[in-house]
């Protein structure tokens, strides 16, 4: 079972828990609709639709309403660490959060009492904490762009904000040393996920896979599709893929969603998801074609 | 009481609140924790001092939001600073222009318009929870009609965000001229 731990965008929401069930344009969790805007509602629609195509459960959600202010995050966090042995998911997957290193902490110490422990991902700001309270190597997969690549080359860095400006002036030909030098101060996990220009996928340090075809530079400014990439993630692995498999078939599926929606830098994340279907589907034919 | 209840021995704030006298450093410490933010007062390492040597140490993610209670209450501080790392935020903003479109892109964040109309179309990137927030009240409106995202944010991603929004709105208001 793929459980989906963030926020999501209403003050007043409260803790959300349940199976999440996305229709082609509306999220639900229980009796709750939530808007499918970039974050973790994002995410969770994206492995709505991987389940569905695999035939497999939907994933289960633990949302907390929250706009910054943090009160959610602290529900979330709490929430998790005293129920997660309890629930016992296949995989873990933490993303929008405020970032607090002691709360991550105590987290993983949950994760630690599972049997057997979770496939732990980790994305946005709960990779922040992960890597700032230096828990990295706890986790099986993040999925960085590559500005996060560079904060987790930083070994100082907090914060993707407060990044060393030699670091951010990196160019795509030099992501191999930023991948070297995050391996090196043990900021990564087993397998990362670069999401940018060309995807590359890194397994103990080597990339192992890249990808850039079709090449659709708007992706970049449309909010959640990032995010949609690790939701597929989460929910292949659920559906019995291996951690590799699982990247490279939700980093295809992004891209063919993306060319399948016809995106512009207007596009919506909501239209890029509800194209998931089609492209699982295209690239499935294709696999097919030359097996 | 689910929010109080912390061991501050074990709170790694990352970020320091520096004060130019000891009263202004508990003062502050009061009006934060009245504002729900997790602090502690603390002696700032002598590398960063400035001012007294009492500091407050917060959540450094949550610097927009801590500098907007101090203000609001008309606390008096030196200087925010992380507790290791850079200093300075990182300031370098980078623009790729599409077709209709202009992406602004700050740090982690990237507020995309519609270069005739001004209407922000995405926001991407980021990873804490004002950023959704922010996003469901920026895109689709323009971007001389909305708030600055500092204004309503909370967090590091909130302040990228306004860099890359302030660039963008002065790109618009040249390209309007």
């Amino acid at each position: 079972m793929l459980l989906i731990c963030g926020t999501i965008p209403r003050a007043d929401a409260g803790l959300l828990i349940g199976k999440a069930r996305f229709d082609g344009g509306r999220l639900r969790v229980g009796n709750a609709e939530i808007p499918c805007t970039q974050g973790t509602a994002a995410l969770a629609s994206a492995a709505c639709a991987v389940a569905k195509h695999c035939r497999n459960s939907a994933p289960r959600a633990v949302f907390a309403g929250d706009t910054g202010g943090g009160k959610g995050s602290r529900l979330l966090y709490d929430y998790v660490s005293k129920n997660l042995p309890r629930i016992n998911p296949n995989i873990l997957l933490m993303h929008y959060i405020l970032p607090v290193m002691g709360l991550m902490k105590q987290v993983c110490a949950a994760a630690d009492k599972c049997d057997p422990r979770p496939v732990m991902m980790a994305d946005a700001s709960s990779m922040y904490a992960a890597k700032a309270a230096g828990l990295a190597a706890q986790f099986d997969i993040f999925t960085p762009d590559l500005s996060e690549m560079e904060f987790l080359a930083d070994a100082e860095a907090v914060h993707p904000a407060y990044i060393s400006r030699h670091l951010f002036r990196a160019k795509i030909a030099r992501i191999d040393e930023l991948i070297e030098a995050a391996y090196r101060q043990k900021s990564m996990a087993k397998t990362v996920i670069v999401k940018g220009a060309i995807d590359h996928i890194v397994q103990d340090g080597k990339i192992t896979f890249t990808l850039d075809k079709p090449d659709l530079p708007q992706l970049e400014a449309i909010g959640g599709t990032g995010d949609t990439i690790s939701g597929m993630v989460g929910a292949f692995i659920a559906a019995g893929f291996s951690h590799y498999d699982a990247a490279v078939a939700a980093l295809k599926a992004n891209r063919k969603a993306g060319e399948c929606a016809r995106a512009t830098p207007a596009t919506k994340v909501r239209e890029i998801i509800a194209a998931i279907p089609r492209a699982l589907n295209h690239n499935e034919n294709q696999k097919g074609k030359r097996a | 009481m689910l929010f109080k209840k912390k061991d501050q021995n074990k709170f790694e704030g990352g970020g320091l609140v520096l004060f130019p006298a000891v009263d202004e450093a508990i003062a502050a410490e009061k009006i934060l924790k009245a504002a729900d933010f997790e602090v502690k007062l603390v002696a700032p390492p002598p590398a960063l001092r400035k001012g007294c040597d009492l500091a407050v140490e917060f959540n450094i993610v949550e610097k927009v939001g801590v500098e907007r209670a101090l203000a609001q209450k008309g606390a008096y501080f030196v200087e925010i600073l992380p507790l290791k790392g850079a200093g300075e935020l990182l300031d370098v903003v980078k623009v790729v222009n599409f077709d209709d479109a202009c992406m602004v892109k700050a740090g982690n964040m990237k507020l995309t318009f519609d270069k005739n109309t001004g209407v922000i179309l995405n926001i991407s990137g980021g990873g804490c929870p004002d950023i959704p927030y922010l996003h469901l009240s920026m895109v689709d409106k323009k971007i001389t009609d909305v708030a600055r995202p500092k204004d309503n944010g909370h967090t590091l991603c909130a302040l990228m965000l306004d860099r890359a929004f302030v660039e963008a709105a002065e790109i618009f208001n040249k390209e309007e001229l």
